[in-house]
């Protein structure tokens, strides 16, 4: 099966400084991968570039099967940007918000509302379409900017750092959302977090990326220390923590004590 | 004031003053979501040296004015978008060049007088048919092309690289939109001057919001209250002979303070 995303020595070059070098990663349909790596690494530049935002300086990116200036024009590709690229109090209603994804679509209006509340309530919003956006909590804002991106019917999304300013609980139903996403529209979802611990347990693979692509493949292998002094530098310390964490208990039993 | 009505120059006032409202108010809600502000007051300040060539060389001020703040505009943008330069710089660099440029192609002037200051401040009683022609054919072009595309520039509002990626031809509607604000900025040089005309595309989004939260009524706010601060601004000036600039933006900024203090009083209305 061909790849959905393909990247082949892909180099970008910003303000003459390389941001990621050499970079070959293949995401294959359906999967979940998550980018992960230091601040400055070059995570939210190698999805840009995926998403023809930036032009690579060397190599190629394929998405869809074609460059991404002809795949954007198909509205098959959804974007969910880092929170602080929205703009918190824009004058939008939540109905608003999600109809934005449809602007492309050549919908009547009647069709468009009806997609929109639709995908409102899919992701748990329904009856708040009048509600002004800006007045929204973070993770409520985080739910209407999905419900934008999936309206549209996209076979591949991109998250960056979907799940800051959201409560730990909130987060681990978010990434479960994903994987309903995944399992029922068959959507290929590419996140980029800082949270590795987390998105360890939920994500189909993990890519490491620090300017060199270091780690590409199944979460299990990915917490070796071999691999995560390369990613993050030699004094790496790192906690999981999930439900089957046996550390954890131990660190909390010690701590009750 | 029935009198003052029946006076052709206050009627080609009056004319061309409700449809410079109804224009600026409606970018002015652009302006606002881009934040746009400073742009704006670069873009104007760079059409004077365009006006002062044109009135050095005994040609259109209109067309060299709108010559300049079409270049600057758009030069102002592509720095913007390209981001090596910040755009503040950029504007702060690029306005003063061109109001320098201006004032001593002026003082080199043979034709030098007085209409300096009409193009800085404005002067209504110069306002001619011709005028009223010439903004009343952009301002249909111009709001029709908004109303045509206004959810894509929305989008674009929202967040330039999601629309991007959702297959919306930005860089297009980003240039038009700085052309668009350009061309009317000059065409409201003889009501309100090239330095204050900025107040009339900043102020009434700005205002508006601090009562109403949806585009929409914002929009309708801007546009109501813009065609009175004009139509009454036009009639005070008349009346106390005094700037016609310079009484509309007092009467803007007025509003706007009465705005803030309602919005502290009572909440944002909905």
């Amino acid at each position: 099966m061909s790849p959905i995303l393909r990247m082949e020595n892909l180099t970008v070059k910003l303000g003459g400084r390389v941001i990621i070098e050499n970079i070959n990663l293949r995401i294959n349909r359906q999967e979940i991968v998550a980018i992960v790596g230091p601040n400055g690494g070059g995570k939210t530049t190698l999805i840009k570039t995926a998403l023809g935002l930036i032009t690579p300086t060397e190599g190629t990116v394929e998405i869809l099967g074609t460059t991404p200036e002809k795949a954007i024009k198909t509205g098959k590709i959804g974007y969910l940007p880092q929170k602080t690229d929205i703009p918190r109090n824009f004058p939008f209603s939540v109905l608003d918000v999600v109809l934005l994804g449809l602007v492309n679509s050549g919908l009547s209006r009647k069709e468009k509302l009806e997609k929109a509340k639709k995908y409102l309530s899919y992701v748990g919003m329904g009856g708040l379409e009048d509600h002004p956006y800006g007045r929204l909590s973070g993770g409520q804002q985080q739910r209407v900017s999905i419900a934008r991106v999936l309206v549209s019917d996209p076979e591949i999304i991109f998250l960056d750092e979907p799940s800051t300013g959201i409560d730990v609980v909130a987060q681990e139903s978010f990434y479960d959302f994903l994987k309903k996403l995944r399992d029922e529209k068959g959507i290929t979802v590419v996140m980029v977090s800082h949270d590795i611990g987390v998105v360890g347990k939920f994500v189909d693979k993990v890519a490491g990326l620090n300017r060199f692509l270091h780690y590409y493949g199944h979460p299990r292998d990915f917490f070796q220390r071999h691999v995560l002094e390369k990613l993050y530098g030699t004094d790496v310390e790192l906690i999981i923590h999930s439900p089957e964490c046996v550390a954890c208990e131990h660190f909390h039993s010690d701590f009750r004590k | 004031m029935a009198e003052l009505l029946e006076i052709p120059f206050v009627q080609n006032a009056l004319i061309g003053g409700v449809i410079l409202a109804v224009l600026l108010s409606v970018l002015s809600l652009f302006i606002y979501l881009k934040n746009w502000s400073f742009i704006n007051v670069g873009i104007s300040h760079a059409a004077f040296g365009g006006l002062a060539v044109g009135f050095y060389l005994g040609l259109s001020p209109t067309v060299f004015g709108i010559i300049f703040a079409v270049a600057t505009g758009l030069l102002i943008g592509y720095i913007s978008r390209k981001g090596d330069i910040h755009e503040d710089i950029s504007i702060g660099i690029l306005f003063s060049m061109s109001m320098a440029f201006g004032v001593i192609v002026i003082t080199l002037s043979p034709n030098y007088n007085t209409d300096l200051f009409t193009f800085l401040f404005g002067n209504i009683l110069t306002i001619s048919k011709g005028d009223i022609i010439l903004l009343g054919g952009f301002s249909v072009f111009a709001l029709g092309f908004i109303a045509a595309f206004f959810n894509k520039i929305m989008y674009c509002c929202y967040n330039e690289e999601v629309a991007y990626v959702s297959g919306i031809n930005t860089p297009f509607y980003y240039y038009s939109l700085i052309t668009i604000i350009a061309i009317a900025t000059v065409l409201s040089v003889k009501l309100v001057g090239v330095i204050l005309a900025s107040a009339m595309m900043i102020l009434p989004a700005a205002m508006a919001n601090q009562i109403f939260w949806h585009y929409r009524k914002i929009l309708v706010f801007s546009v109501f209250f813009s065609i009175l601060m004009v139509v009454a601004g036009i009639f005070i000036s008349f009346q106390y002979d005094l700037p016609s600039g310079a009484t509309i933006v007092l009467l803007y900024s007025a509003l706007f303070s009465i705005s803030v203090l309602t919005k502290k009083l009572i909440g944002k209305a909905g």
